[in-house]
Formats: C-alpha cells, structure tokens, sequence
C-alpha cells in the first residue's frame, strides 16, 4: 500500500512553515513517539542551512504532519565516492504502513541523482530489522557493519551499525555497493 | 578550536597543551599552564586569553573578561587571539565585542580576506545588516568572489525585512537590492543557484510577479535544479499571486496527472477552476489543456479515481479524498452536479472498506463528517460496522476482532461514532454500558500485542484512551469523583501494558495536575522525554501547576527546563545564520530568524522566567539571603519591563492531546483567544509584582543605608516607579477580576485555566496590593517625622490592622482537608493547597514590607528616645504608629502559628487517611482495576501530604524570620 499526500519542501515555502515545521518536527503526536528520533534545533537547522533541498516534510490533509526526511550530500567525486545521505527519516505512528518512507526515499534519491552521487547510503541500528528488511525491499544492501556506531546510554553496551547502499545511475557497474569483507571501526569512516 | 596545525609557528607548540586542557574540560589546568607560559613569554596575548577562558568556565567572569580587555585594547591581529576571543565572547554572551575585535583587525590589515569576512559573520550574529552591507562590499573589492557580492545584497533584503518602514523596504532597501542584481544579470556574471533564488526573493517581495515569472522561466530559471519541481512550484506560487487561472489550472492538472497524490495541487486545481467558472471567458495557457467548466472537472476526477481502480495494489488515497472535497466545495456553491459523484456516506464507506485497517483512516474521514446531514450518522455507523469482521458474541454480548486489522477496522469505527457526538449522547447507564464494552476490547486486543517491544504501543490502546475519555465526561456531567478515580485506574493500568504511550501518559498527567496531585508528574512529564521546543509546546502543562501546588522543588527544575532550552537557543540560532550565508541559503536566513524571535517571545519563556524569579525570592530572599542581595543576583531592575507584550507568542500546543470530540465541544478560536488573554493577565500580575517586591528592596535598601549614615533628616529617595507600579497593578486586577466574572470554560483536553480565578478567590491578589500599598504611607511618615503626623499614623495604623484582617481571611479560605471520604463518597478539595500556596506567597510579600516598614520606624523611634533623653521627658506615650506596628507584627506571629498548627492538623488527618477503605459505588470492579485504582490514589493521597510538608516547612522558614522585625 502506497501514499503520500502534499509534500511541502520547507525550501519553496515561506517561513511560517518552516516554524511550523521545526515545531511540528518536535512537537506533534509523532514526535513524542519513542521510535521517533528527536534532534536539537542545531542539528536541524545545520541541516537547512546547508542542504535544505534535502528537508522534505510530508503533510495530511488535515494538516497533520505525517512524516519528514533530512539528508545531505558529501564525499569526494574524484574517488567516486559523492552520494546522497539519509541522515533521519521518520514516519507518524498514524500514517505508518501507507508507503510513505519509500515515498520519502524515492524523493532524497531524485535529488541525488541529479547532484550526480554515484549512490545513496544511510546508518540503521542491526536490531532494527523492521528498518532493514524495508531498505532492502527499496533496493538497499548492507555495504559494511560498523562497530560500535551507537553510543547507547544508561549502561547498555554500545551497539553496531549497518552502512546500507543503493547505486545510482552514475554509478552504473555498481562498484560503490560491493559489500566490504570486514567490519569498520567508527572512526574509520568518513 | 583554533588553529592548530601550523606546528612551525613556535607559539602554537607552546599554546598547544593549553588548547588540550580546555577541549578536554581540564580548566584549572589550562590556567595554570597558561600563567606558567606568561611567566616566561609576557606578550603571548593569546594566552591570556585562554587563560581568560579557563576563568570564564570556571565561573570568574569578571575577572576572565579583565583579562580579555586587556589583549582586546591591544587589538590583536594574530589568528589565534582573535580566534580564542570570539570563542571567549560568545560563551559570555557579548557578541558585539567581536565586531569591535574584527573592526580593528581589519583596519590594521586592510587586505586580509579573512578578517574582512570574519568582519561580516561577526555583525550577522547581532543583526547589523547595514554594516553587513558594506562589509560584504569592501570584501568584493578586495577579492571579486561572487558569493561576497550576493551577502551584501542580501543584508540589504535583511535591512528591508527588519524595517520598521514598510515604505522605506519598497522604496530603497529592494530596488537598491535588485539593480545590484539586474548588474550582475546584465554583465552575465551569475554563476550559482543561490543568486538566482536570491533574484526571485527580491522581485517576489517586491511585488513584481511578473519579472519573477520571467526569471523563473527564463535561462536563468534552468539554474534552480537542487529542490525537486523548484520551478513548477514557484511558477504555482506566482500564477496564484497573478490570478492567472488558467495557467494555475492546466500546470495543476499536469502535475496530478504526474503525482495524483499530492493534495495541494488539488485545492489548487479546485481554487482554479471555481475563479475559471465565475470569470466566463474563454481560457487558454501555454501550460497546457485547462479546465473551467464542473463537467471537466467531474470528468478529471472521475479519471483518477478509475485510473486507481484499474491498479492491483498501493491505491493512492489523494483521488478519493479529492472527490469528497470536491463535492464539498461544488454543495458550497449550491451545485446540483455535486450528486453525480455519489452519495458522500457511500463514497465514505467505500474509502472504510479500502483503508479501514489503516490507523489514518480516522484521520483522513473525520475531515469529511460534515458532509453527512445529522439523520444519516446512525445509518453510517451501522454501515460502516457491518464491515468490521467480527467473532460470535461471547458471554457479555461483545463480538471481538480476530486479528489486527479488523481490531484497527472496529477501532476507527469506534473513533468515528465517538466523533460524531454518539457517545456524548448516552445517558449514564448507556455510557457506563459502553465502558464496558471498550474495556472488554481493550483486554481483549491486548493479545495481538503480546510480542510487541517496550517502545512500542498496544493495538488495542485507543479503546483504553477512549473509555477514560468517557469516564471522564461522566464526571464532568455528574461529579462523581469516583468516575475519575476509575478513569486514573483505567490509564495506569494501560500505561503498564504500554510502557511509552504519551497519550495514556499526557492524559494521566492533565488528570493529576486537574486533581492537584503533582508528584506523579513529574514521572510521567519526565518518561515523555521531551525535548528542545516540545519545553516550549507542552512545557505549560508542568510550569502550570507545580508551584501553585506547594511543590516547590519540582517547580523549579520544570523552569530550568524550559530556561535552559530558550537560552541555548538564542547562542545557538545566530550561528546558523552564518552558515546559511557561507552555503548562500539566503531564504533560510529570514526564516531562522523568524524562528528565534517566536521562541525569544514565547509566552511561555516570558512566563517561565517570571515565575523563576518569584519562586526564587519566595524561597530564598531573607532566609537563606537578604531580599536585596537576591534581587541584586537576578539583576531584576524595577523600572524595567523586560517583556514585550505586544508580540507575546502563543506557542503552546493546545491539541497535543487526543481527543474525539464532536465539532461543537472542541477546540475552537475563541478558547485559544481567551486563554491568551487570560494567560497574559496572569502574567501581567506576577511580572508587576515581581517588580514591585523590587521597588521594595530598593527602599529598604536605601532606607538602612541613610540611617546608617545620617540617621537625622534620612529622606529616602522615592523611586517614582512604586507609584506607577501600583497603579498598573491595581488597574490590572480590575481587569483580571472582569475577566473571571465571565467564567469562561475550556474544552477538558484544550487549554489548562491559569491560576487567575483562584488566585482572586483565595484573597491574595487583593491582600499583595494593600501591602504593597504601605510603603507610599510610610514615605509620607518619613518625610513628616513623627511629631506632625498624627492623621497619617492613624491612617497607617488602620491599614495594619486591615492587612491582619485580610490575612486572616485568606487562612480561613485554606481550613479543610484537600481529601475527604464520606459514605463511600471521595472529595478532593485541592483549591485548599492553592490557597495555602497564595497564603504562603503573600506572607512573605508581607514580610518584606514589613521588614521596610521597620526600616523606617526604627530611626524614628531611636531619635524619639534621644530627644526624650535630652528633655529628660518622663511621659512615655509610644507614637500610634509604632504601637500598631508592634501590634501588627505579634498579630503576623500568631497567625503564622495557627497556620503552621493548622498544616500539621491536616498532614495528621491525611496520613491516617485509609483510601483502600473506599469501596467504589454502583461499579463492579475487578480485583485488578481495584489495584490499579488504589495505586492511583495513594498518588494522590502522598502528593497531597508532600504539598503540605513543602508549604509548612516554607512557612516555618518564614516565621522564623519574624524576630528581624522588631524595632
């Protein structure tokens, strides 16, 4: 099942939705959800001055928000190594099962198509297996684990992360993708 | 921090372990190192001032910022003073003082790219966007880059936008915006994307709609390629803003035909065509095909819709919600065509019977209800339900759902009969009845979630919500307060099946704050987590009621909460906007800024920072410290306002909760309106009291300094500003009592009511001003002495006694106890611990005046003994004045006694107390919900005691301060 009602990119809009956005993005029903990621203002606002075509807020009819997406683009063209990054992607406990991260997915994907990225990658905690088992249905596969990539708190061990990738059209034998043999450390990555 | 990799320079070796200190928070140590190096090279300017942010971390700012003055007077030009500076500025909160390091800098260097731009981000971060302009001028002229040019235009949009003028932003600041652009078009010298935008920023804000468009469609236009659909969507923007119809029309349609999921498209497409319809001429664009008649119209929906059938799967929800807004729109006009698209109950079912099963589905309808006249909501419930797979009926009569889907299927027809006032027309037995059945599925659908994680939610949990929403109205209706012990029972029970549902927990926590049991929420507010400009949206339902609660601890970690977050925020924001200058996210800019000026006029901030002081004071001032000593402290200056009423933010998220109520109980404009209003003049009387108990430390102050110096003719400045605080408060309260007269309910999930209505009733607001009043009197006295004024002392001695009078009112208004079972029956009475609190609060506004009162009458008294000495006078008639003042402060000191006797008698009888004993009447509770009902009440029965030791123990503080007093 596949939905998504008015996308309002925060960039084409005027400033009351971008309030209204960074409000709702904290505030509303789905952020006080457990699953939801919350960020400082910093984090976000380092994001829409940087990369605000990469902020894309989905909206109900109602006027409910229903989801948003935030990523960026970086790494090196010369090693072929430009791509497109996920760096938070939520969906509403409401509006869940309509389709809408791939939906989301499909969009950031466009916009790292045309910055010419040879493919997109995103961060996803091993245990979550709901997360990863939908990457993979949107043409996603584990390039690398990342040891200890999430700092956890309250005495619980730190846990690995996935480095999961999907090529773009640039990249058109698929080298960004071939899966690395060994585990990285954090700090190894870029 | 700063530069670091420049290992050739000697100096970066030598700061180099000073740098490592500070990163690593090791700050004695960075100072130490610091002062060992200045031994031996005196003129490392740089290390002082590490060293000075070593001091600054460790809480010496004064000295820290001597140290900073004196590198600063030098004005430095190497990079790592500079650099350490800024940092050791921002931390202190002076961003101007960089651009006084930065102006220096480059006028010693005039050549240096570097500090010129450091020039400007230094101005950005105080909005000097004049400056900014010429900054980003005289940095063009050094290096012809083109992003240099493009800052300074956009300052000068800065410029415009921050205009007090409108007319001045029209007629200069954008027209002089746009020929710098128009040059750089002419000369063909734009090379980015972001100049573009910047180009289309300008027109737009001038108006010229018609110029955007040709630049948007334009070469220049092909430029914007970052966002997806830049320019149809700015092209939209602008056939809006033109009233061209028909392009607005036909670019709609092709994008539907594109995405036909995209709703504003669709208002857009509807908005079209009605303006088509009623202009009558014929209609064309270089868009494409338009539609200006309902047939085209009927005909294009018509298309979607069957274009989505012929799908096997992932059906968009886009067309079938755009025919029900269709057909409200065309019944809006009266069109009779409206029925050719269906019936709008069957078009409704037939949407149930494809998204039933999902949790949106609730969502997505309950904008539509409207379409359905009043007779028909029993027939489309029953429909609707005929379409929910169920079980057989078991023992009670309740058929359940076999797995999720037809559980999210039963639930969303639940919700919608609930959302069509159904169930607020049940009598009670009808609504007791269907507690029941919801219960019974609550329980019942707890099964489907048994694998579910700690993070996740019940299926099932909406009916648990819902039936403690019906509880809920039972008790509104009823008073029943055993309706809302069951209602507390119900949702703790579901909060212990689904350990993060903020919805079970939000409503708990309004439901505690409602009873005046404060202690469990502060639990319950801190599992919600949350965070950042959620301190903002929901901070108000805790800053609401902690401290009018008597629980003072928690009050003042709830305001920390939200202080913390409304400062970091304004350090935080300003750098942002330098960055969307380096990136050229011009748009961002005024955006960001706009964000930072609705947290900076928060109302909650405003209020926040108010009653922290308040509760500050009322803690501290003249027990742990002397009031003058802690209005010092939060530097509160009286004669200064330091909120900006006019533009007071609402930013309260008032329907955080949910809630299924019919149209005409909820939420609407006037609540929120009012509660503005009613919020405001709450706020209004703290921040004047606030600055009255200023005023008062002020004359205390100088009072006991002149007697100290010249004990004779000692007359106490008057600062005018007592005067005129009284009169704003006393017209304030005039208002605020007019207000209340009106009784104005909110919905029970909408705005909390402010303290206001309890604040009038308790006494206190009318008891704070006469005592507040006193010390006008007592200038009077001072300047007259004792001798020649007789008529004033009598004055002054009456309005003594008044005050223990209304202070012995306000005690009787607290005598009670907060909790009561009779027959089986519970009362809360928790107005009882407001009143004590506003008991408490005035007490110690009392005392202050008091203490200056004393002030003044002691050098009176002392003066009189020593002219008494000298004349050898043996009548010992004591002046009126200073016997009522005598009289006065022994009445204070037996009142607070009976009050403290007074808390411990209710501490004792809440203690002994036994809640278990109360059998809930009428309902057959099992022994689970007995429990968990039990558990919410002891809640409630432990916080009540912990508001009375807290208020007792303040209080007890607070008469021991009463010896001070004596003259």
């Amino acid at each position: 099942m596949f939905n998504s009602l008015s996308f309002a990119s925060i960039c084409c809009s005027s400033y009351e939705i971008v309030i209204f956005t960074l409000i709702c993005v904290f505030s509303s029903h789905s952020n006080l959800d457990p699953l939801t990621e919350t960020y400082g203002i910093p984090f976000y606002l380092q994001y829409l001055a940087h990369w605000p075509e990469y902020f894309i807020v989905a909206e109900a009819p109602g006027g409910e928000l229903m989801g948003y997406i935030m990523g960026k683009a970086e790494g090196s063209v010369a090693r072929e190594e430009w791509h497109g990054h996920v760096t938070a992607l939520s969906v509403a406990p409401e509006f869940r099962r309509l389709g809408l991260a791939a939906k989301l997915m499909e969009m950031l994907e466009k916009i790292s198509e045309r910055k010419g990225g040879f493919f997109v990658d995103l961060f996803v905690r091993v245990s979550n297996q709901v997360a990863v088992k939908m990457y993979k249905q949107l043409g996603y596969s584990v390039y690398r684990t990342v040891i200890e990539y999430y700092s956890a708190s309250n005495g619980e061990p730190d846990e690995d992360a996935y480095d999961m990738r999907k090529a773009l059209s640039r990249d058109a034998e698929k080298k960004s993708i071939i899966p690395l043999p060994h585990p990285v450390r954090p700090e190894d990555i870029e | 921090m700063a530069a670091r990799g420049h290992v050739q320079d000697p100096n970066d070796r030598r700061l180099r372990p000073i740098y490592d200190y500070l990163d690593n928070g090791n700050n004695k140590m960075a100072i130490q190192q610091a002062d060992k190096l200045l031994k031996k090279h005196k003129d490392l300017h740089c290390a002082k001032v590490l060293k000075a942010i070593g001091l600054q971390r460790t809480a010496k700012q004064d000295e820290a910022f001597t140290l900073a003055q004196e590198v600063a007077v030098l004005e430095p030009t190497d990079d790592n003073s500079l650099q350490a500076l800024t940092i050791l500025y921002r931390e202190m909160h002076r961003p101007e003082l960089v651009t006084k390091l930065y102006e220096a800098a480059v006028r010693k260097v005039p050549t240096s790219e570097e500090y010129h731009s450091h020039l400007f981000m230094a101005y950005a971060r105080v909005g000097e966007y004049k400056k900014m302009q010429q900054a980003g001028m005289a940095l063009y002229k050094i290096v012809p880059k083109n992003p240099y040019y493009f800052w300074s235009v956009m300052s000068l949009v800065m410029q415009a936008i921050s205009a007090q003028d409108e007319k001045l932003s029209q007629t200069m600041f954008l027209p002089l915006a746009e020929r710098m652009v128009e040059k750089m078009v002419k000369e063909e010298k734009i090379e980015a994307e972001a100049e573009v935008q910047l180009y289309f920023m300008i027109l737009e804000r001038l108006g010229k709609y018609v110029e955007a468009l040709e630049v948007v469609q334009g070469p220049l236009g092909e430029k914007l390629t970052s966002e997806l659909q830049s320019r149809e969507n700015k092209c939209m923007m602008l056939y809006r803003r033109l009233e061209r119809w028909a392009e607005c029309n036909a670019l709609s349609c092709k994008l539907l035909l594109k995405n036909p999921d995209d709703w504003q498209f669709y208002l857009l497409y509807f908005d079209s065509l009605f303006h088509l319809i009623d202009q009558i001429e014929n209609s064309h664009s270089a868009e494409g095909e338009v539609h200006s008649s309902i047939s085209q119209a009927l005909s294009f929906m018509e298309d979607r819709i069957a274009t989505e059938e012929a799908k096997e799967s992932k059906h968009l929800r886009g067309p079938y919600l755009a025919r029900l807004e269709l057909i409200r729109r065309l019944r809006e006009r009266s069109c009779p065509e409206a029925q050719q698209l269906g019936e709008p109950l069957e078009l409704m079912f037939q949407f149930f019977v494809k998204y039933g099963d999902k949790p949106c589905c609730i969502t997505d309808l309950k904008i539509f209800l409207d379409l359905l006249k009043p007779d028909q909501h029993v027939q489309f419930i029953n429909r609707l339900m005929e379409a929910v797979p169920l079980g057989a009926p078991g023992e009670d009569g309740v058929a359940f759902p076999g797995d999720t889907r037809a559980l999210q299927r039963h639930l969303c027809v639940t919700q919608l009969s609930r959302s069509l006032g159904q169930q607020h027309a049940l009598n009670t037995q009808g609504k007791l009845g269907l507690i029941k059945e919801l219960k019974a599925h609550y329980r019942h659908g707890l099964q489907f979630g048994k694998s579910c994680l700690k993070t996740e939610l019940q299926f099932s949990d909406m009916y648990c919500l819902m039936a403690a929403h019906v509880y809920i109205d039972l008790w509104l209706e009823t008073g029943d307060q055993n309706m809302l012990w069951q209602s507390l029972g119900l949702l703790e029970e579901g909060l212990s099946h689904s350990s993060s549902n903020a919805q079970l927990k939000l409503l708990l926590l309004l439901l505690y704050c409602r009873l005046g049991a404060f202690e469990p929420v502060v639990d319950l507010y801190s599992s919600l987590d949350a965070k950042h400009v959620q301190h903002d949206t929901i901070g108000y339902l805790l800053t609401r009621y902690a401290e009018s609660l008597g629980q003072f601890a928690a009050a003042s970690q709830s305001c920390n909460f939200s202080l913390r977050f409304f400062h970091s925020n304004q350090k935080d924001t300003s750098e942002y906007v330098i960055q969307a200058y380096k990136y050229g996210a011009f748009e961002k800019i005024p955006e960001f800024i706009a964000f930072r000026n609705r947290l900076d006029h928060s109302l909650h901030f405003a209020q926040v920072r108010t009653e922290r002081m308040l509760l500050d004071l009322f803690l501290e001032a003249d027990i742990s410290s002397p009031l003058e000593e802690s209005v010092k402290l939060m530097s509160l200056c009286p004669e200064e306002d330091d909120i900006l009423w006019d533009s007071l933010r609402d930013n309260r998220d008032l329907t955080v909760l949910v809630s299924w109520n019919p149209k005409d109980r909820q939420l609407n404009e006037e609540h929120k309106q009012r509660s503005l209003e009613e919020d405001t003049l709450w706020l209004r009387l703290r921040s004047l009291t606030l600055r009255l108990i200023g005023c008062i430390s002020a004359l205390t102050h100088h009072t006991s300094r002149n007697s100290e110096k010249t004990t004779e003719n000692g007359v106490a400045a008057k600062p005018s500003s007592l005067r005129s605080l009284l009169s704003q408060l006393e017209n304030t309260l005039n208002q605020a009592t007019q207000f209340t007269e009106k009784q104005l309910q909110y919905p029970f999930v909408g705005p909390v009511p402010s303290r206001l209505a309890q604040a009038l009733s308790s006494g206190c607001c009318q008891c704070q001003l006469s005592s507040l009043q006193l010390p006008l009197h007592l200038q009077e006295l001072e300047a007259a002495g004792l001798d020649e004024s007789t008529a004033l002392q009598t004055q002054i001695s009456n309005l003594f006694k008044s005050l223990a009078v209304q202070l012995q009112d306000m005690l009787e208004k607290c005598k009670g106890d907060p909790l009561e079972v009779k027959d089986s029956q519970s009362t809360t009475q928790h107005f009882l611990l407001e009143n004590l609190v506003y008991f408490v609060e005035t007490v110690c506004i009392v005392l202050w005046v008091s203490n200056y009162c004393g002030s003044v009458l002691r050098p009176l008294k002392s003066s009189l003994q020593k002219k008494k000495k000298k004349k050898k006078e043996a009548s010992t008639v004591t002046p009126p004045v200073l016997s009522a003042y005598q009289e006065f402060n022994s009445s204070l000191q037996s009142l607070l006694n009976q009050a403290l006797e007074h808390i411990k008698s209710q501490e004792i009888s809440l203690t002994a107390l036994k809640l278990g004993a109360l059998s809930l009447e009428g309902q057959t509770q099992s022994e689970a919900e007995e429990t968990f009902t039990k558990t919410a009440m002891d809640k409630v029965q432990s916080s009540y005691l912990r508001s009375l030791q807290e208020i007792g123990e303040l209080l007890k503080k607070r008469a021991d301060t009463l010896k001070s007093l004596k003259i």
